[in-house]
C-alpha cells in the first residue's frame, strides 16, 4: 500500500492531477465562502469584460458575477461526476463479478444484456433518460451512472475470468465458502486496482456527459453548472466570449486532471506496464 | 426686393425638381429575389391546415384572406373589395376581387370562401371554429358576394378574416377530402401574389411571381427565398454577411438586433405586430395558496421591475404595462388601472400583513416556475424573476421544461407561476377575454384562463362587451373590466413585446400592414443599383 | 462455410438486440411526459377538450400501451416507420435526407482522427521517451479534456468570427446555388471545423492505442531477429512493426465509428449541421414520438452494421483468428 502511495507520489503527472484536483476540492467546497450566498444574484452591470472591478472574470448579460458561477458550478459538477461514476462502478462491478465468476449461462445472459447496452447510442440513450425523468441532479445521476457501466462490467468480468481459476479462490470453494463471500472478500480485492483507474477516468468523463446535457438544456435548473453557463452564453458569444470560455477552461482544467491522476494511479499500481510506456 | 423674388423662385424651381426626384425615386423596381430567413422550419406551407408562426409567415404570400389589417388595425381590402356591415350589426356582406384565378388556373368565386367558413376552417382551427360558431348561415348570392349572418352581434368578427384565421382555400382540390393527408398539401394552391416553387428541406423554401396575380402590376420581386438557418449566431452571421436582407422578430435574440442594427444601411422597426399585438405576463395560478389570496398577487406585481425586464433583458424593445391591454389593443384606458410599481419593501410589508413572515432562513413561502423554453432571453426573464421573488422571501423551485411539457403542464394547470406570452389580434373580444372567462379554463390552449380566475361580473362585463356594437358601450365595459382586473391581478402583466424586425434598407415597402412580414409581399420592392 | 455460418449467427443475434431496443426505446418514449397532441394543441392556438382528443384518436395514441407496442413491431417488422406527428411525413424520408450529412460528418472525422491519430502515435514510439513523444502524449491527453461543444465554440469564434477564414454554420452557404464541383469545394469548406472538432477525442484515443500498440510490438523477440539478420529499418518499420501493431487499431476503431454516428448530436448542435443527431434531439423537444424511434433504431443498426463488418474484417485479415470462436 505504502509502496504504491511513494510511487504514486513520484510519478510526477499523477501528482500534478492530484494536486490540481485537490485544489479544485477545496475551492468547491470553500464556494459559500469565498462568494457568499446565491451565485445567481445579480450584483453588477451586464456584460462587464473580464478583469473589471471586482470582477476577475467579468459579468454576463443579467449581471452576475463569472467567477462566482465558475466556483459554485464546481460543486455541483464533481458531485455529480463522483457520485454518477460510484454508481456506475458498483452496477458494473456487481454484474462483472456475478458474469465472470459463474460463466456458462449466467455469463452468456449478462454479456448479452451488457452487449445491448452498449450497442444504443449513449448519448442520446441519456438525452432520454433524462427527459422522461424531468431535468433535475437525480436524473442526471441516473443517467450517467445507466450509460457508464458497461466498460466497467466488461472489465470486472475479465479479471474475475482470469482470477477464478488460480489457487486461492480453489481454496475457498473447496473450503466450503459461498459464493457471495469469495466473490466480495476473495476475487474482488484482488481486482480493485483497475477498477479505481476505471473509475477515476469514469469521473471525467461524467463531468464531460453532464457538463453536455446542460450544455443542450437539459440541465438542472435550480444549479448554476459549467455546462449550463457554456449553453447560456453561446448566443452572446459575440458580444461576451468570457461567458462561454471560461466555464470551458474550468471543465477542461478538471477533466485533463481526472485524466491525469487516472494515468498516475495507473501507473503507480502497475508498475511492470509503466516502464514499458503502455497508457 | 426682385432679388428675394429670384431666389423664392429658385428656391420653389428646386423643391420642384428635388419632389419629382424623390417621386421617381419611389418608383417601385420590378424584379429581383428577397432573402428571409424562415425559424424554425415549418411542417408545411399550407396555410390552411397549420396555423403555426413559420407557417403563416411563407403561407401568407401563397394565400390570402378576405381581408388584411391596416397599421391602425382598420381592415383593409384582400380578396374582398368591400363589404359592408348592417346596422344591427348581425349581416356581414363582402364583395370578392374580379378576375382571380388559383395558381392551378382555375377561376376563384364565393363558393370557395363558403366551402373555407363553412367547412374547412372549422375543422382545422379552433379560433376561426368558434367564430363560426357565431353564424347562423353563411351564403353566396352569387358568384362575387359572400354574406354572413350571426346569430348574435359579434363586431370582433373581422379579426378572424385575415390570411391566417381566414385562410382561402381552393374548394376543387379540398371538399370532400381528408384536409390533413390531401396531397394537394404537397404543392399548395392560394390566390397570392407568389407561387410555391421549390422546398429543398433543411435549405430552403423558395416562391416565384405568380404571373397571374389579380393585382395587375404586382408583385414586384421575381423570388422569395426563405432560409432555413437553424443556429442563432448563424442567423445573425448570414445577415452580416449579406446572405439575408431581412431578419425578423425573433430570427435572433434583441440584444444581437441592436447589434446589426449599427451596420450601414440597415434599419430597425417595431411595425409590423400590430394585429399580434403580443403581451407578456405570468401566469399564476389562482386555485393555489397562497396565490388565491389578492394581498399575495399584489405582493408578487411589486415585486418585479418591469423597466428592468424591458430594458436590460428585452434590450429596450417594448413597453411595460400595468393591465390585460396593451398600448395597441383597442379600448385600452390606462388611467383606470391601479398601478405595482417596483417596490420590495411593499411587497414583503404585504406578506407580513398576510401572516407570512419569513422563517429560520428567510423563507415566507415555496413556489414552483416554468420558465418559457424559448430561447435565451426568456431563460433570463426566468431567472431575473427567480432572483427577485427570492429577495422578498419566496423560495422558487424553477422548473426544467421543454414545449411540450410547458404546454402540458399550463393547459392542466399544473403550475403556480409560469412565463406565457399572447397574441391579442386586433380586438379585446379575440384576445382577451379567453384569458380571464371563467368558462374557458383547461385544457384549451395556453392562451385560456389557466390560472383559473373566477369573477361573474367580470364575466358579465366581457360577454356583453364582446357583443356589443355600440364602441361607446364597448370602452365603458373594458374600462370597467380593466379596473377590476388591474385591482384583482390575476395574471402579473409586465410588458408589450417588441419584435423588431431588422432590414436593408434597400429593401421598400416591407412593413406596411399591421400583419407585417406575414402579409403577401405583392407591395414588396428592392432598390437595386 | 465457417464463415457463412458465422455471419448468419451475426445477424440473427443482431435482429434480437435490435427488436430489444425497439421496446426499450419504445417504452421509454412514450413514458416521457407530454405528448404529441399538447404539442399541437399548443402550436395551434385556443383549442378544445374536443380537438385535443381527436388529434390523439387521430395518432392512435388512446389505445392501450400494449397495443400500440404490438402494432408498431408488425410495422417496423414490414419496414414501415410510420408518418412524423409534426410534419406529416413518412419518417424513413426525413431520416433519409439528414442520414447523408451525418455520415459524412462522422466518417470524415473518422478518418481524420484515424490518420492523424495513427501517424502521430507511430511518431511518438518511434521517439519514446524523448521530446516528440511528451509533446504528442501531452497533446492527446489535452484533446481528451476539452469538452466537445466548448472546443466548437472556441473554433467559430476564432476561425469564424474574428478571423473568417471557415463558414462558422451549416453544411452549405446560404443562398447560393452551387453545382458540381462549386458545391463538393463549399460544403468541404463547411466540413473542416465540425469534423476536426468531431474527431478531436478519437484522436486522442489512437494516439494512446497507436503509440501503445507500436511500443509492445518494437520490443517483441521477431523484430529483434529481423534487425540481427540485417534487413534495412525501413522494411522492418514497415513489413514487420507496423502490420502487426496497426491491425489491432484499424479494428478497434472501427468498432468506435458506431459511436461516432451516435454521438454527433453535440457537434451538430454547435455548427448546425443538419443531420439525424440533431433531427432526433429536436423530435425529443417535439415529443414527435415515430421519429425519435426511428433514428434511435437506425443508428443502433448502423453500430451492429459496423461492429458486423469489423468482426469480419479483423476475422479476415488475421488468419490466426478462428471465426465463431
Amino acid at each position: 500500500m505504502i509502496e504504491v502511495a511513494g510511487r504514486l507520489v513520484r510519478n510526477a503527472i499523477g501528482l500534478a492531477g492530484l494536486i490540481f484536483l485537490a485544489l479544485l476540492i477545496v475551492l468547491a467546497i470553500a464556494a459559500p465562502i469565498i462568494y457568499p450566498g446565491d451565485p445567481w444574484r445579480m450584483v453588477g452591470s451586464p456584460q462587464l469584460p473580464p478583469l473589471s472591478p471586482g470582477f476577475p472574470l467579468g459579468t454576463d448579460a443579467l449581471g452576475r458575477d463569472v467567477a462566482a458561477g465558475v466556483v459554485h458550478g464546481a460543486r455541483v459538477s464533481l458531485l455529480i461526476g463522483l457520485v454518477s461514476s460510484l454508481c456506475a462502478v458498483i452496477i458494473g462491478t456487481c454484474l462483472g463479478a456475478v458474469s465472470g465468476y459463474f460463466g456458462r449461462w449466467v455469463d452468456d445472459l449478462i454479456m448479452r444484456f451488457t452487449e445491448f447496452f452498449q450497442t444504443i447510442p449513449s448519448f442520446m440513450l441519456a438525452i432520454v433518460l433524462v427527459a422522461i425523468f424531468s431535468p433535475s441532479i437525480g436524473s442526471i445521476v441516473f443517467a450517467i451512472a445507466i450509460v457508464s457501466w458497461p466498460p466497467v462490467a466488461r472489465l470486472v468480468r475479465a479479471e474475475f475470468l482470469s482470477l477464478r481459476s488460480r489457487d486461492f479462490v480453489k481454496a475457498a470453494v473447496v473450503g466450503g465458502q459461498s459464493p457471495l463471500r469469495i466473490i466480495f472478500r476473495q476475487i474482488l480485492p484482488n481486482a480493485f486496482s483497475p477498477i479505481i483507474v476505471t473509475g477515476s477516468l469514469m469521473v471525467a468523463s461524467a463531468i464531460l456527459l453532464e457538463s453536455a446535457l446542460s450544455f443542450l438544456g437539459l440541465g438542472d435548473r435550480e444549479y448554476v453548472t459549467w455546462g449550463f453557463m457554456i449553453g447560456a452564453g453561446r448566443t452572446m458569444i459575440r458580444q461576451a466570449w468570457w461567458l462561454s470560455a471560461f466555464p470551458g477552461i474550468a471543465i477542461f482544467l478538471t477533466v485533463l486532471a481526472l485524466n491525469l491522476f487516472g494515468q498516475g494511479l495507473n501507473d503507480a499500481l502497475n508498475p511492470r506496464l509503466a516502464r514499458k510506456g503502455r497508457a | 426686393m426682385w432679388m428675394k423674388t429670384v431666389r423664392t423662385a429658385v428656391a420653389a424651381a428646386a423643391m420642384g425638381l428635388l419632389a419629382t426626384g424623390a417621386m421617381a425615386q419611389e418608383q417601385p423596381k420590378p424584379g429581383g429575389t428577397l432573402n428571409l430567413i424562415v425559424q424554425p422550419e415549418p411542417p408545411t406551407v399550407m396555410l390552411g391546415i397549420n396555423k403555426l408562426g413559420p407557417v403563416s409567415f411563407v403561407g401568407g404570400k401563397i394565400y390570402e384572406g378576405l381581408i388584411t389589417l391596416g397599421l391602425d388595425l382598420k381592415p383593409l381590402p384582400g380578396l374582398a373589395k368591400s363589404w359592408e356591415i348592417s346596422p344591427d350589426g348581425l349581416t356581414y356582406t363582402f364583395h370578392l376581387q374580379q378576375g382571380v384565378t388559383w395558381h392551378d388556373g382555375k377561376p376563384f368565386s364565393a363558393d370557395d370562401v363558403v366551402f373555407s367558413f363553412s367547412e374547412f376552417l372549422p375543422k382545422v382551427f379552433a379560433r376561426t371554429k368558434a367564430a363560426m360558431d357565431r353564424t347562423e348561415s353563411i351564403t353566396a348570392p352569387d358568384a362575387n358576394t359572400v354574406v354572413f349572418k350571426l346569430k348574435q352581434p359579434f363586431p370582433a368578427l373581422m379579426m378572424v378574416f385575415d390570411v391566417t384565421g381566414g385562410t382561402i382555400v381552393p374548394k376543387h382540390l379540398y371538399a370532400g377530402t381528408d384536409y390533413q393527408k390531401n396531397p394537394a398539401n404537397q404543392t399548395p394552391v392560394g390566390t397570392g401574389p407568389f407561387k410555391f416553387k421549390e422546398w429543398r428541406k433543411g435549405a430552403f423554401i423558395q416562391l416565384v411571381k405568380n404571373e397571374n396575380y389579380w393585382q395587375k402590376g404586382k408583385p414586384h420581386l421575381d423570388n422569395i427565398y426563405f432560409h432555413i438557418v437553424p443556429d442563432a449566431n448563424g442567423r445573425s452571421i448570414a445577415f452580416e454577411t449579406g446572405k439575408v436582407d431581412v431578419l425578423r422578430g425573433g430570427d435572433v435574440e434583441n440584444f444581437e438586433v441592436r447589434r446589426l442594427g449599427e451596420l450601414p444601411n440597415v434599419a430597425i422597426t417595431e411595425k409590423g405586430w400590430e394585429f399580434y399585438d403580443p403581451i407578456a405576463f405570468l401566469n399564476i395560478n389562482n386555485r393555489n395558496k397562497p396565490i388565491d389570496d389578492v394581498r399575495f398577487r399584489r405582493a408578487l406585481a411589486h415585486a418585479i421591475d418591469k423597466n428592468f425586464v424591458v430594458n436590460t433583458i428585452f434590450s429596450g424593445f417594448g413597453k411595460p404595462v400595468d393591465g390585460p391591454f396593451t398600448y395597441i389593443t383597442p379600448f385600452n384606458d390606462p388611467a383606470v388601472l391601479t398601478k405595482y410599481p417596483y417596490d420590495p419593501k411593499k411587497a414583503r410589508a404585504l406578506l407580513d400583513e398576510m401572516g407570512l413572515k419569513p422563517d429560520a432562513s428567510g423563507t415566507r413561502a415555496e413556489l414552483r416556475l416554468m420558465p418559457l423554453p424559448y430561447g435565451e432571453t426568456w431563460q433570463r426573464y426566468a431567472e431575473y424573476v427567480r432572483e427577485r421573488l427570492v429577495d422578498i422571501g419566496i423560495k422558487v423551485k424553477m422548473e426544467s421544461v421543454d414545449v411540450p411539457g410547458w404546454v402540458q403542464r399550463l393547459t392542466t394547470g399544473d403550475f403556480d407561476i409560469s412565463f406565457n406570452f399572447v397574441y391579442l389580434l386586433g380586438d379585446p373580444a379575440m384576445g382577451i377575454t379567453q384569458t380571464y372567462i371563467s368558462t374557458n379554463q383547461l385544457n384549451r390552449g395556453t392562451a385560456a384562463n389557466v390560472d383559473g380566475y373566477n369573477n361573474p361580473e367580470v364575466d358579465k362585463l366581457l360577454q356583453q362587451a364582446d357583443t356589443s356594437i355600440d364602441p361607446a358601450e364597448r370602452k365603458r365595459l373594458y374600462a370597467e373590466v380593466q379596473k377590476i382586473l388591474s385591482n384583482d391581478v390575476p395574471v402579473l402583466w409586465t410588458h408589450q413585446m417588441g419584435f423588431p424586425t431588422l432590414y436593408r434598407t434597400k429593401v421598400r415597402n416591407l412593413i406596411t400592414t399591421g400583419l407585417g412580414m406575414n402579409e403577401t409581399f405583392a407591395d414588396v420592392w428592392i432598390d437595386r443599383k | 462455410m465457417k464463415q457463412l455460418e458465422f455471419i448468419a449467427g451475426r445477424l440473427v443475434k443482431a435482429v434480437i438486440v435490435l427488436l430489444g431496443i425497439v421496446v426499450l426505446a419504445f417504452l421509454l418514449i412514450r413514458a416521457t411526459p407530454g405528448d404529441p397532441a399538447a404539442v399541437l394543441a399548443g402550436e395551434a392556438g385556443a383549442v378544445d377538450a374536443e380537438f385535443m382528443e381527436r388529434v390523439r384518436a387521430e395518432f392512435g395514441l388512446d389505445r392501450p400501451i400494449a397495443e400500440q407496442l404490438a402494432i408498431y413491431v408488425k410495422q417496423i417488422a414490414t419496414l414501415q416507420f410510420g408518418e412524423s406527428y409534426r410534419q406529416q411525413r413518412p419518417v424513413i424520408d426525413l431520416i433519409a435526407e439528414r442520414l447523408p450529412a451525418t455520415l459524412l460528418l462522422t466518417m470524415t472525422a473518422f478518418c481524420i482522427a484515424l490518420l492523424v491519430g495513427v501517424s502521430l502515435g507511430v511518431t511518438a514510439a518511434r521517439h519514446v521517451g524523448r521530446w516528440p513523444d511528451m509533446a504528442i502524449t501531452v497533446m492527446a491527453l489535452v484533446f481528451f479534456a476539452v469538452p466537445l461543444f466548448w472546443i466548437g465554440l472556441m473554433a467559430i469564434l476564432l476561425f469564424a468570427v474574428k478571423l473568417p477564414w471557415l463558414p462558422a454554420f451549416g453544411m452549405e452557404t446560404v443562398g447560393a446555388d452551387l453545382t458540381g464541383f462549386g458545391a463538393i469545394l463549399d460544403t468541404a469548406r463547411h466540413l473542416v471545423l465540425p469534423a476536426t472538432t468531431l474527431g478531436l477525442f478519437y484522436i486522442a484515443i489512437y494516439v494512446r492505442m497507436t503509440r501503445a500498440s507500436v511500443i509492445e510490438v518494437m520490443d517483441l523477440d521477431f523484430v529483434r531477429t529481423a534487425r540481427a539478420k540485417g534487413i534495412p529499418e525501413g522494411r522492418i518499420w514497415r513489413r514487420h512493426i507496423l502490420r502487426n501493431a496497426l491491425l489491432p487499431i484499424v479494428t478497434l476503431a472501427s468498432l468506435q465509428a458506431g459511436h461516432l454516428v451516435g454521438g454527433a448530436v453535440l457537434t451538430e448542435t454547435v455548427f448546425a449541421w443538419p443531420g439525424v443527431g440533431r433531427l432526433a434531439f429536436d423530435a425529443l423537444l417535439q415529443r414527435d414520438y415515430n421519429l425519435l424511434l426511428a433514428v434511435f433504431i437506425v443508428t443502433s443498426a448502423l453500430v451492429i452494421l459496423f461492429n458486423l463488418i469489423a468482426d469480419l474484417v479483423y476475422a479476415f485479415v488475421d488468419p490466426r483468428i478462428e471465426v465463431g470462436a
